[in-house]
């Protein structure tokens, strides 16, 4: 369906120079942009190329790569009619200041989307009226799709307080920290490491 | 432990581990984790005003699995709606980026747990077009007339909960019975029933038993009369047609702009269907309709579940007509698993399974690819977002789920309601907490 009408052709030459990369993989169009542009490039987007559907928002974490910027946050769009088109618009974000503006006003698939992306990245969508958490409890203190954020958890478990009856009131219970082996990753260096020790042959 | 920012200036208050504080201090039951209440719906603090904060679920069986709503009620309206989501969230997609492509397949039958199929065959698609792999045509069509078969138990099973939650539960029954002959087919082809881990990368376990054509044409024979029972007990049953006409009506600018799909999507006239507009796995050969319906309401989710399913049911019937015989693994045994047959009996298969399940040796794209590969779940469109960074395992990999925008939309739908309508309303969505939460 791109091949046959391109995303990008109809943008305007002050737009067109906000893209930085375009790659075409398997017959998808990606489109890649710096963080507060994107913005005027939803905006046409939306209303002089009726993108009229937005399809997902996501995000990628390029921690310790080689990158532009370490996020690249990743929207889904997509419209019908007589020309059908989809792509994506992926857009550097950056570490030291993670926030976008919204694009709620365009769209508002993207209050959950925004919403989830901002519950697993950390990442700050500026103007999403209700940017609670989405799928972790309130207090969570992590945002656990980051690349530095183990598979098994820092233990925050173990450490959430537990609500007990006693009697005929309800307590609050003092977390307890206990060891654990489940769920040890098997894809962490330290495993690897293991596992590489352990089938060298003894002396 | 540091508050996310955005937990400051939001506009509706609701409950935190603070506020929980208080209304311990103050003896209220604890709301938060349902132990020790004795009814599932609870209301939980009166205001001066006359509103009433009434907690719906998340241990409720109208809603189905766990959802948790926050209603607040005048009278019987419910003038503020909030919902809360995650109670099974299961970090999927974190999983993703530690499992090999292989291993992936089986967490995505526990999405949507009532037409694992789909999922499977989501999934490998994803991968598929990834690595640019195009499986062979008898796997393209059994993974088709699986995913409609599936497609069928899970929109019958939708029909049949909407039927009970309003008060008509022998069409709950009679749709369970009807099922059993869609899971009897599923055992025969995977051995399992709900989590069927059936697809592969690159193909499906093995080949389908000899008495599958048997099986699949008693169920197209038997399955039918039941479209026609279902509807003259429902549209002659005049408390479920008021309880559903014009109730919790969804437009299709809304549906549009809310990223509905499916359906749901269909049933407000929103003319989208990934089968027909992005075909895959061969849809395109197939002559079926896409049923539209333009009130959005209820009823147009009923009505256009059980058109959907008679779709189904033509597919299924073209495709059994016209499948192919031949391999059902691609044979490019870099990247796909071989049979266990082939695996059990020929040195070569053996070395190439064993090569593709060691840790670092699996199937490895590109790196930088990536792709986004949608298809036509029970619930709607369902996405995969994979990045590849080269080696076994997904740098990034994530889900659309259907039922995540499906049900955004809820708490806007019930706002001006009265309280009875929630529980049609959110029967019509249909909405899959685990694949919700993942």
């Amino acid at each position: 369906m791109s091949e046959q009408y391109p995303a990008h052709a109809d943008l305007p030459s002050s737009l067109q120079e906000l893209i930085l990369d375009t790659i075409e993989h398997r017959g998808q169009t990606q489109l890649s942009c710096k963080a507060p542009d994107h913005r005027s490039l939803l905006e046409n987007f939306r209303h002089q190329q009726g993108y009229d559907f937005l399809v997902d928002v996501t995000a990628i974490d390029y921690l310790g790569k080689d990158t532009l910027e370490r996020f690249e946050v990743v929207y889904v769009l997509r419209r019908r009619g007589a020309r059908p088109d989809q792509f994506r618009l992926h857009v550097w974000l950056g570490e030291s200041d993670p926030t976008l503006s919204s694009v709620v006003d365009l769209w508002d698939s993207a209050r959950w989307g925004e919403r989830e992306t901002h519950d697993m990245f950390g990442i700050v969508f500026e103007g999403n009226p209700d940017l609670r958490r989405l799928l972790m409890p309130e207090d969570f203190p992590a945002f656990p799709l980051l690349k530095d954020y183990p598979l098994t958890g820092r233990g925050e478990r173990r450490q959430f307080p537990r609500v007990v009856p006693r009697g005929d009131r309800m307590v609050e219970e003092e977390p307890t920290d206990y060891p654990t082996s489940i769920g040890r990753g098997m894809h962490t260096p330290e495993y690897i490491e293991e596992v590489e020790r352990d089938s060298k042959p003894r002396e | 432990m540091t508050p996310s920012p955005a937990s400051e200036g939001r506009d509706t208050p609701v409950p935190t581990a603070k506020t929980l504080e208080k209304e311990l201090a103050k003896g209220w039951r604890d709301y938060r984790s349902g132990i020790s209440s004795s009814s599932a719906v609870q209301i939980v603090e009166e205001e001066g005003d006359g509103k009433l904060v009434m907690n719906f679920g998340p241990q409720h069986p109208a809603t189905h699995g766990t959802l948790r709503s926050i209603f607040t009620l005048e009278g019987e309206t419910i003038t503020e709606a909030d919902v809360e989501i995650g109670f099974l969230h299961t970090g999927f997609e974190k999983l993703g980026e530690n499992l090999t492509y292989q291993q992936w397949v089986t967490v995505s039958d526990r999405m949507n747990y009532l037409s694992a199929i789909n999922n499977n065959v989501g999934y490998s698609v994803a991968v598929e077009d990834l690595l640019g792999l195009e499986v062979p045509p008898r796997c393209a069509a059994l993974r088709v007339i699986m995913s409609e078969i599936s497609r069928i138990a899970d929109h019958i099973l939708c029909v049949g909960l909407q039927g009970m939650d309003l008060g008509a539960f022998s069409i709950m029954l009679w749709a369970f019975e009807k099922r059993e002959l869609i899971y009897d087919i599923i055992e025969a082809v995977c051995g399992a029933r709900l989590t069927t881990s059936w697809t592969r990368v690159g193909g499906i376990i093995r080949d389908v038993p000899e008495f599958f054509p048997d099986l699949v044409y008693s169920f197209l024979d038997e399955f039918p009369p039941l479209i026609d029972e279902i509807h003259t007990m429902l549209l002659n049953n005049k408390i479920f047609v008021d309880r559903v006409k014009d109730i919790g009506i969804v437009s299709e600018e809304d549906a549009r702009s809310w990223g509905l799909s499916g359906p749901v999507a269909r049933a407000s006239g929103l003319d989208m269907d990934v089968r027909r507009d992005m075909p895959y796995l061969g849809y395109e050969q197939y002559d079926f309709k896409v049923p539209l319906q333009t009130e959005g309401d209820c009823f147009s989710r009923y009505m256009q579940r059980m058109e959907e399913i008679e779709q189904s049911l033509e597919i299924i019937r073209q495709a059994m007509a016209t499948l192919p015989d031949g391999p059902v693994v691609h044979d490019d045994f870099k990247t796909s698993l071989p049979t266990k047959d082939a695996v059990h009996n020929d040195m070569e298969s053996l070395i190439h399974h064993f090569k593709l399940v060691m840790l670092g040796h699996g199937i490895q794209p590109e790196p930088g690819a990536s792709i986004y590969s949608a298809t036509e779940a029970p619930c709607g469109e369902l996405g995969y977002f994979l990045c590849s960074d080269g080696t076994d395992t997904a740098y990034r990999l994530r889900v659309r789920p259907p039922s995540l925008y499906n049900y955004a939309i809820f708490p806007r739908v019930v706002e001006g309601g009265m309280l009875s309508d929630a529980v049609a309303i959110l029967s019509s969505f249909h909405v899959i907490a685990g694949e919700l939460d993942r």
